[in-house]
């Protein structure tokens, strides 16, 4: 047609007015182009990270819970309610043949103590003098010594620089058995009675010891065996996995190097990984500080080495150093002040000579964990498990996110959480009111909280005050309420002997379903979309009945999930933006150029042209005009996804590889892009248009006589 | 569209007693007094007159793209007053033919494309016929190969003989030219003027504007305007004639 004529041949003719245009309206494509691809990828991929890795596609919860579940949001007061009839329900869902699997779960944090080195030794010492293996008992019992030495040492520090009036009576006497521990006389007489003394270190001592690590971890409470078939993102690192049935715990591998490894080799880790980035120790601020922490902390190291060691790393490390000196914390601070020649030297060799006589990871696979749970209503339990190994989810490694989710078996989760269900506390209430005040007792009251499953809970109900009377509340499940317990002051020869008895225990999958749970993460078949899937779960939930609310993994994931959303918002708005101002100058130059072919227009107008062939003229050209720069734009934007499409884009911190589901971020541009994209510089096409076609279909006929006359 | 001659014929144009005011402002100009005038089918008229005694008003009435303030003006049977603007631009697509002073070609259309434009904007014709016809009259011009140069590529003689051939392209009863020539150089203003003339003879009634005393001394019939006003009383002459 000729007005398509006119118009390619007019884009040609007016070279100035088709750059500007054109360079809008290529812009505005490729950036929706690269958007749309940016964010649809970050959305598919975040949501494999999501999906894939705790939340499931749709995530069960109490319905009319105060709180909405919210997966990666803050810890702490989060009512979001329980779930008691989890078996039922997953029979129900799981027979639907859009579901995959449902696998109970429970997310919370808890503290727990990394144990400290003077405990662990101690603990040796009693074995060997248990054992009657002299030489063995005099080396730890050495290094004992030095460690109390060097505990006396920095408390005699410490106090120099604290208000002695402000110190607590316990701190107070706390320094005073350190400084006894610490004479010649009290180790003098150490073999006359060695549980007398040890029993004094145990107890007065090692509680004022240093490098206590305290450990907030957040575990997902599951049935560990359904969350390692279901979740495809799940992988073992080290270590095995729980067994089927069984209580236990893994540690996320990223937690376990960035909370349970040791502070110094972490550190060095650290370094190396960011050298190998390029970085360099001169340049880089963070690295300048983790060597600084090095050679400051380090008692770190020098601590838990005992005589044998000492001697043994000293002599490595005067060779490395070149150097007489005998202080072993000259030679540490001198060893860790490296620089990017040394670096790589001195990493090796701390994992040759220091690491192997250190304990590098203060929780080891295989030991035996305090976890110190509480509540918002402020009761505490305390609950021990063993610690199976460490996984990850593949891909995220490196993810702060999603690396802070380690995995708990159910039965201790509920252990853990407390809860007792309302005719509980309704009888508990009666008791207390028949009776004053009267202590729980455990072996009844879990039997009855927790049915047969039991658990290892440990309940200091020594204590028992009237608080306790407030604490079991109508509103929550306490089952006891002692700060004692909170501290982690708590008789830990009980729990392990519960721990004892319960490892190995195998539930049947009557009693992993059967107790209550806080939500329950829904995988649909690989081939049915999330809203569909709301939608029949939506539909069973109330043909149900069921006292259930069910959430897109979205919105389960709470911020997170919103932050598609809000980068859609961020890139919805800068369009709008360019699109506004590309309206305006694209506006703005079809005018001027209507303004230069009016003589053209009103010719057309005089030898016949209707006012609406004017206008389909218009239209036609901007069609074009969208057409042909919308396509230079969209091929642009769509080189350029293609080619990170291909290559990857690296993710270049945490956040980014949750967000990117992986290392490298691969986009690409979803099939409804390109229409979209097209769509939309046509209708900024059009719209600029209008005004200029309003005007010119105001030119008259008489504009073509103009000049004459 | 062959014209019969003789004169007691519907006219093509016909006007009577009209006035043609602009505001400018709070003042009205007066452009054309009481103008009557008829032009037949075969005439060659000149409108001749100096600069702003209402030549192109005239014309612009005539050419249906302005509308009398008073009177009547007919053309081709129909009366303009009385027309919407749809209709007034089909009369001029379909009854009238335009050359314009400065030719007014599409620049960014060759020859071909120029002429043919009309008859695209008619719908009457397919492709097939549309090409034979624009082909005959780039052929009656003289300009058959340059049908597919652009404006830009052609000299003011040939650019002029493209919007003949453009005006006549729809077989109008009657082609309007304002000051066809004043743009030329007098030789192939002459040329025009030649073309022109054997065109009115072929059969095409042409009405012209000009102020150049040797244009109008080629016309079969001289219309003189003096400040709005006919002042040489349009006697019929018999010049115009088809071989």
């Amino acid at each position: 047609m000729i007005l398509i004529q006119i118009a390619l041949r007019n884009l040609l003719t007016h070279k100035i007015k088709s750059a500007i245009v054109g360079g809008l309206l290529i812009f505005a494509a490729f950036l929706i182009i690269a958007g749309l691809s940016l964010i649809s990828s970050i959305d598919k991929s975040m949501s494999k990270s999501i999906v894939n890795s705790v939340a499931g596609h749709i995530q069960l919860q109490e319905k009319g819970a105060k709180d909405e579940l919210s997966i990666f949001g803050q810890m702490g007061s989060n009512e979001i309610g329980y779930i008691h009839n989890f078996a039922e329900i997953r029979k129900a869902i799981e027979a639907m043949p859009e579901v995959g699997a449902v696998v109970p779960m429970g997310i919370d944090s808890s503290i727990v103590f990394g144990g400290n080195v003077l405990d662990v030794k101690l603990e040796a010492l009693r074995n060997a003098v248990k054992a009657g293996d002299k030489a063995q008992s005099e080396v730890i019992r050495r290094h004992v010594r030095r460690m109390v030495a060097l505990l006396d040492d920095e408390l005699k520090n410490l106090k120099g620089f604290s208000d002695q009036e402000k110190m607590s009576d316990d701190m107070k006497q706390g320094l005073l058995d350190v400084t006894e521990a610490n004479q010649p006389k009290f180790w003098d007489s150490f073999d006359q009675d060695p549980y007398a003394h040890l029993e004094f270190l145990e107890n007065k001592i090692a509680k004022m010891a240093i490098g206590e690590d305290m450990l907030m971890l957040r575990y997902v409470g599951t049935d560990t065996e359904r969350f390692r078939k279901v979740f495809d993102r799940f992988e073992m690192v080290d270590g095995q996995m729980i067994p089927p049935g069984q209580r236990g715990f893994l540690f996320n591998k990223f937690t376990y190097e960035e909370q349970v490894k040791h502070k110094t080799a972490r550190r060095l880790d650290k370094i190396k990984d960011r050298l190998a980035e390029g970085a360099k120790v001169a340049t880089d601020d963070e690295i300048k500080q983790w060597i600084k922490l090095n050679r400051t902390q380090y008692k770190e190291i020098t601590f838990q080495l005992d005589d044998v060691a000492t001697d043994a790393v000293k002599a490595a490390l005067q060779a490395e150093l070149a150097s007489k000196e005998g202080d072993m914390a000259k030679l540490v601070d001198a060893f860790m002040d490296v620089n990017d020649g040394n670096f790589q030297k001195r990493y090796d060799l701390f994992y040759k000579i220091i690491a192997p006589r250190i304990r590098l990871y203060s929780i080891r696979m295989g030991d035996t964990m305090t976890i110190n749970g509480f509540s918002q209503s402020g009761y505490a339990t305390t609950v021990n498990v063993k610690v199976y190994g460490t996984f990850r989810f593949h891909g995220l490694d490196r993810s702060t996110m999603a690396g802070a989710f380690n995995i708990l078996d159910l039965m201790t989760y509920r252990d853990l959480l407390g809860y007792m269900t309302a005719d509980k506390k309704a009888e508990i209430a009666k008791l207390q009111a028949q009776s004053g005040l009267k202590e729980l007792k455990r072996d009844t009251a879990e039997a009855e909280l927790f049915g047969e499953g039991g658990g290892e809970q440990v309940e200091d109900t020594t204590n028992a005050t009237p608080t306790q009377a407030a604490a079991v509340t109508p509103t929550d499940a306490p089952v006891e309420a002692t700060p004692a317990a909170i501290a982690g002051d708590v008789p830990l020869s009980g729990a392990k002997l519960m721990a004892k008895e319960l490892e190995g225990h195998v539930y049947s999958q009557a009693e992993i379903d059967g107790g209550v749970i806080r939500s329950a993460a829904i995988m649909l078949k690989p081939d049915v979309d999330v809203k569909t899937g709301m939608e029949k779960v939506s539909a069973l939930i109330a043909a149900r009945k069921f006292a259930l609310k069910p959430l897109d993994w979205r919105a389960a994931s709470g911020l997170v999930g919103n932050f598609v959303g809000v980068i859609y918002a961020v890139l919805a708005f800068s369009i709008f933006i360019i699109f506004l101002v590309s309206l305006v100058i694209i506006n703005n130059s079809l005018v001027m150029s209507t303004l230069e072919r009016t003589r053209e227009i009103g010719t057309m107008r005089a030898i016949g042209a209707q006012r609406s062939e004017i206008l389909q003229m218009f239209m036609v050209e901007a069609v074009v005009m969208a057409g042909v720069f919308g396509a230079i734009g969209c091929t642009f934007g769509y080189a350029l996804v293609a080619y990170f499409g291909h290559f990857g884009l690296l993710a270049s911190n945490d956040f980014m590889i949750f967000l990117s589901g992986g290392p490298r971020f691969y986009p690409a541009l979803p099939p409804w892009g390109l229409p979209v994209a097209m769509i939309a510089v046509l209708i900024v096409t059009l719209i600029s248009t209008l005004y200029p076609a309003w005007l010119a279909m105001r030119i008259t006929p008489l504009a073509a006589m103009q000049d004459s006359e | 569209m062959h014209m019969a001659t003789t004169p007691a014929i519907q006219p093509i144009v016909h006007l009577s007693n009209v006035d043609k005011d602009y505001k400018l402002g709070a003042v009205t100009v007066s452009a054309l007094k009481q103008v009557s005038l008829e032009i037949a089918p075969g005439e060659f008229t000149v409108i001749a007159g100096p600069s702003g005694s209402g030549k192109t008003t005239l014309l612009n009435l005539i050419g249906c793209v302005d509308v009398a303030t008073r009177g009547e003006v007919i053309v081709a049977g129909q009366d303009t007053g009385k027309l919407t603007e749809g209709d007034l631009t089909r009369l001029r697509l379909n009854a009238l033919g335009f050359i314009f002073q400065s030719f007014n070609l599409v620049g960014v259309l060759d020859a071909f494309q120029n002429v043919e434009f009309p008859l695209l904007l008619q719908k009457k014709m397919n492709a097939a016929q549309r090409k034979e016809r624009v082909m005959d009259l780039l052929n009656r011009v003289g300009i058959a190969e340059y049908a597919h140069h652009r404006p830009g590529e052609l000299s003011g003689g040939q650019r002029q003989r493209v919007a003949i051939a453009r005006a006549l392209v729809t077989f109008p009863r009657i082609v309007l030219a304002d000051e066809p020539t004043a743009n030329l150089d007098s030789v192939t203003g002459n040329q025009i003027l030649d073309l022109m003339q054997e065109l009115n003879r072929e059969g095409t009634t042409f009405l012209f504007s000009t102020h150049d005393p040797h244009v109008v001394s080629r016309a079969g019939r001289v219309v003189r305007l003096v400040d709005g006003r006919i002042v040489t009383e349009p006697e019929q002459q018999s010049q115009t004639s088809h071989s």
